[in-house]
């Protein structure tokens, strides 16, 4: 297989298929960035989907449970190893994903004969100016991309999670209400889970009693960068309860 | 690579060979030798119980012999949410076990997804005093600091408090703890209050244990040369954290001055 490149092209592109339909069932992630914080919405089992990484850093994601926690477990060691050596206020995206976790993301991903990583991500990192917050997508295959948009998306595929995104972005403008931003996006949620299209949506009533009833038996996982929180680590649980749904809070 | 345990920040660091408190990072002199360079150290801190919680304090004075090197310097520490630190010693080595257990303990919580308990974060720091021996042992290290953390298996959580010796070993106190230079005077006090006091410490309300913790303060200051005491003309107070089954709270420059008014 060495001596023949295209095969080698070919085993990579069949990897990445194998990887998105492994991915098709995954439940979506959210990521909003508002005046007060960052909001990161997923509907989990109860800490499986949003995770706290450091004093200002959170991640949300999809995939299989093992490399999610892998990810996870590398991203905290990365951090913390840098809080440590230089200070936490070095702790940054931008150096914990280019020169940490996409490397080896893709280093992974272009191994053919190794088990692929399973998995879709968000990373946010909040600052003390809401314009230099940051919310980057991270691909199974390790690249990237640091959203220029308040509203990111993380799906198992990249048309439906486009369609949502831009969907999410006009039914979010200018709404600072958490609740009714958490409302939106479970219907967001429920419409991709659902298979439906954002061109031709049910109801906003149909929307809000469908996730209402998928959510009924599993864990609504709200983590909020606090950028008011005077303490080192701004993520905090919120309860969501008050949406009818079990809560990681 | 050495092998990494599971949510253990100073194996992580082992794992990434980066020293900390390390034996060989101990300079080869001898307390006193002519090459020991001159310490900077001596202080009062102290904790006791009072009727809402734990509350810890400590003078801001740091001195390398007869010298005052400042008098803004912070002894009681934040190690997360619901524990705080009081450092008597040699503030060099003091301040890194305070920077390891911050790290150590929001790594473990951030990693294995749950708090680390009472006894491992009072072991943790035994754990540093011991790594320290080789220091402590030179007479250029010596780091006697005093723990108080928040006992969340009793239903409501208590707040405790712990001392040690220099060399690690743990010990939880029943009523109060102190250390450093002047602790003797604090310690002779908290005494006497406690057993013909009124109120005594433990019955005091947060105005009441402010207070009586600032004038300990003064007291210790008029006997012992390297303790800071209080200064309300040049706004010069002390560090105080009251920690109660909330959490963590500092008591400020402006809330001490009020209470020392008896506002």
């Amino acid at each position: 297989m060495n001596e023949e490149p295209y095969r080698w092209l070919e085993a990579v592109e069949n990897r990445r298929e194998y990887v998105r339909e492994q991915l098709k069932g995954g439940s979506p992630a959210f990521g909003v960035k508002l005046p007060d914080g960052i909001l990161l919405v997923a509907i989990g089992s109860g800490n499986s989907k949003v995770f706290e990484l450091f004093d200002r850093h959170a991640l949300a994601a999809l995939g299989h449970p093992a490399d999610i926690e892998k990810i996870r477990q590398a991203a905290i060691d990365a951090a913390h190893m840098e809080a440590f050596t230089r200070a936490p206020e070095d702790v940054s995206l931008r150096r914990l994903i280019g020169f940490g976790l996409s490397p080896q993301l893709k280093t992974n991903f272009e191994q053919i004969f190794s088990a692929p990583f399973l998995i879709e991500m968000l990373l946010a990192e909040l600052h003390n100016d809401p314009a230099n917050d940051v919310l980057v997508r991270l691909h199974f295959d390790g690249s990237f991309e640091f959203a220029t948009t308040p509203v990111v998306v993380v799906g198992a595929h990249p048309e439906p999670e486009k369609a949502a995104q831009t969907w999410l972005i006009e039914q979010l403008a200018d709404q600072t209400d958490r609740e009714r931003i958490i409302d939106t996006l479970l219907q967001a949620w429920w419409v991709m889970r659902e298979n439906k299209s954002f061109a031709e949506l049910p109801s906003e009533e149909d929307r809000r009693n469908g996730w209402r009833e998928a959510t009924k038996d599993r864990v609504l996982e709200i983590g909020w960068l606090d950028r008011k929180l005077k303490r080192p680590a701004r993520f905090v649980w919120l309860a969501g309860d008050k949406f009818g749904a079990k809560s990681e809070a | 690579m050495t092998e990494q345990i599971a949510g253990d920040f100073l194996s992580l660091l082992s794992s990434q060979r980066v020293p900390v408190l390390t034996a060989e990072r101990a300079p080869a002199v001898s307390n006193g030798g002519t090459n020991a360079p001159v310490q900077t150290q001596a202080t009062t801190v102290f904790a006791f119980h009072y009727n809402d919680g734990v509350l810890m304090a400590g003078d801001r004075r740091a001195t390398a012999g007869n010298v005052i090197v400042t008098d803004r310097v912070d002894k009681v520490i934040d190690i997360d949410a619901t524990s705080i630190l009081a450092i008597a010693g040699v503030p060099a080595t003091a301040f890194e076990m305070a920077r390891v257990m911050q790290t150590s303990f929001e790594y473990y919580r951030r990693s294995q997804l749950q708090n680390l308990s009472l006894p491992a974060k009072v072991r943790a720091l035994a754990r540093l005093l011991r790594e320290n021996l080789p220091m402590t042992m030179q007479g250029v290290g010596v780091v006697v600091p005093l723990f108080a953390g928040l006992d969340t298996q009793t239903n409501p959580p208590q707040p405790l408090i712990f001392f040690y010796d220099p060399l690690g070993a743990q010990f939880q106190a029943v009523g109060y703890a102190a250390s450093g230079s002047g602790s003797g005077t604090i310690r002779s006090i908290l005494s006497y209050q406690e057993k013909y006091g009124s109120p005594k410490p433990s019955e005091m309300n947060l105005q009441q244990a402010v207070q009586f913790t600032l004038r300990l303060l003064m007291t210790a200051s008029e006997f012992d040369a390297a303790t800071g005491g209080i200064n309300p003309e040049t706004n010069t107070y002390a560090t105080i954290k009251v920690l109660d089954a909330d959490g963590v709270r500092t008591i400020s420059a402006e809330e001490q001055s009020g209470f020392l008014k008896g506002r």
